[in-house]
């Protein structure tokens, strides 16, 4: 869940930053740092698309839980 | 002894079916509730139970028979017009004879059954379920959940064995750009009148576990378009509608679309369509974050260059402002030293005008003074010289006539009267002898006349 939230926070960042920048609202002073920023967003984002870690395990253990709780 | 008319089981059973077939000679269009189709897989036939229902109470049943042979024949014909076979629980509209049978009694010999007729009931109960959805005011419920960007873990509804699971599965799992999903099966049954209490078995073990999962798909496929009414069950529909996880459904088939597909939060003709809505989620999210990626990548860069040239541009106006300052000052100090020059020199010209003015007053005055001074010192002068020079005069008169009268004794005449005479050659006076040669004439003034002679001889004056 906290991962999920995360990606999503990290686009609206991103789309907030590139918005920001878009319409001059980004001086040269900040700019290596938002830049900075939005890399590590897009890592984010990206990290979603194509890396995620499947939770099967903890799945079948909830339904192992919730077999056990019906049966009883 | 006894007068009462005694008759047989068998006498009541033909007074029966006599009277009933002289009063019921033809065969009629009935309808009624096909309560229980009892069909006897053995002998082939069915022995249907027929209910006529008031408010949910049944106010007429009868039990009716329909043979193999009429069976198999409107079989095929519902399953050809409602995709549906004949099942419990459906109106029907039948054509029937009134039979009585001396061993199981009062009957109905089903010989046909409208279709079209249990077409437009179901037609009106699906549009009775949408109608009663909408009401309750959770037709679009599952519509207004708000599914996630990437719909990544995927709770599947389908038949392990089934083509339309084995094809959902293949294109989320192979998507071309290597996205990552992951997806757990909850078997159902997916057609038929038991699907409806399979899937909200499974729909509702997938919403205790909702944690897990971003979407519940519903996949069906490859089981041709038989058995699909139970989507428009309400209580599926209704718990379809109601699922805190969005529902997506890919039933595949070629029919109307069904209440739960209506309710469904998407829904997409077959199991692949829906796995590529799924990708596609997944590409237009890549290609949005290239395309920011390529927006702050070209815009730092924009960015920076304009910086660059900005601040060129303020170096360069700032150059020409200075320069321009520059030659504006100097020019001006130009004209400033010009016109210092020039009034200087106007300044010095008067002054030195001035001063020489005053100069000349005071020479003037002085030479004024001194002229005066002079000219009385000349004056006095002039008057001492005046008594002088007539003393001097008076004086140098009486001297001149004394002189004078020297003179006249002393002029040439007088002296040569007194015997002195003047020997001159060629007109020069002689002062020596040597200045004679022998030969040379000379002339002798006498006080009286001339004597011309020829020099004979010169000697030294002996002393």
């Amino acid at each position: 869940m906290e991962k999920q939230t995360g990606y999503k926070e990290a686009f609206e960042e991103l789309q907030q930053i590139v918005a920001d920048m878009e319409e001059g609202e980004i001086g040269v002073d900040e700019l290596s740092e938002k830049v900075k920023r939005a890399a590590e967003l897009i890592r984010i984002c990206k990290e979603k698309l194509y890396h995620t870690e499947s939770d099967v395990q903890k799945i079948l253990n909830d339904l192992e839980e919730e077999k056990s709780k019906t049966n009883e | 002894m006894d007068e009462r008319k005694i008759f047989t089981l068998g006498d009541v059973a033909r007074s029966i079916r006599k009277t009933l077939s002289e009063r019921y000679r033809s065969a009629y269009w009935i309808k009624a509730e096909l309560n229980k189709l009892n069909h006897y897989k053995y002998s082939g036939h069915c022995y249907p139970d027929l209910v006529e229902k008031e408010a949910g109470k049944i106010t007429a049943q009868m039990r009716a028979t329909l043979w193999k042979e009429d069976y198999h024949a409107i079989n095929r014909r519902f399953l050809d017009v409602l995709k549906e076979p004949l099942k419990d629980g459906i109106k029907i509209l039948f054509l029937a004879r009134i039979s009585f049978d001396a061993v199981y009694g009062l009957s109905l010999r089903i010989i046909d059954i409208d279709p079209a007729f249990t077409l437009g009931d179901l037609e009106q109960e699906k549009q009775a379920c949408i109608e009663k959805l909408t009401k309750e005011g959770i037709f679009d419920a599952n519509k207004h959940l708000e599914i996630p960007l990437l719909p990544q873990r995927i709770a599947v509804i389908s038949v392990e064995t089934s083509k339309g699971y084995a094809d959902f599965v293949k294109m989320i799992d192979h998507s071309p750009n290597k996205y990552r999903f992951h997806h757990h099966l909850f078997p159902s049954l997916l057609q038929g009148d038991q699907a409806v209490d399979s899937i909200i078995h499974q729909l509702r073990k997938i919403i205790k576990l909702k944690q897990h999962f971003d979407v519940v798909v519903i996949v069906r496929g490859g089981g041709g378009d038989i058995g699909l009414s139970c989507y428009n069950n309400y209580t599926l529909a209704r718990e379809v509608a109601l699922s805190p996880l969005p529902v997506l459904t890919g039933i595949g088939h070629a029919t109307n679309e069904t209440v739960v597909e209506m309710v469904a939060y998407a829904n997409e003709i077959t199991p692949t369509k829906l796995a590529e809505s799924l990708i596609q989620r997944f590409h237009q999210f890549a290609q949005t974050l290239a395309s920011l990626e390529n927006t702050l990548v070209s815009g730092s860069m924009q960015k920076l260059q304009h910086s660059k040239e900005y601040f060129n541009h303020q170096v360069h106006m700032f150059l020409t402002h200075s320069r321009g300052i520059f030659f504006r000052h100097r020019s001006h100090l130009r004209e400033l030293g010009l016109h210092l020059t020039r009034y200087t020199g106007f300044l010095i010209k008067n002054a030195r005008e001035y001063m020489l003015g005053q100069q000349m007053e005071f020479i003037k005055k002085q030479a004024f003074g001194f002229f005066k001074v002079e000219r009385d010192n000349l004056s006095y002068q002039q008057k001492y010289m005046q008594l002088k020079s007539m003393a001097i005069i008076k004086k140098a008169s009486e001297d001149v006539n004394a002189i004078d009268r020297i003179a006249r004794q002393l002029h040439p005449a007088n002296v040569l009267k007194r015997g002195y005479s003047i020997t001159r050659q060629k007109g020069k006076s002689l002062m020596s002898f040597k200045e004679v040669k022998t030969d040379h004439f000379i002339e002798t003034t006498l006080f009286d006349g001339v004597i011309i002679s020829k020099v004979l001889n010169t000697e030294t004056k002996k002393q």
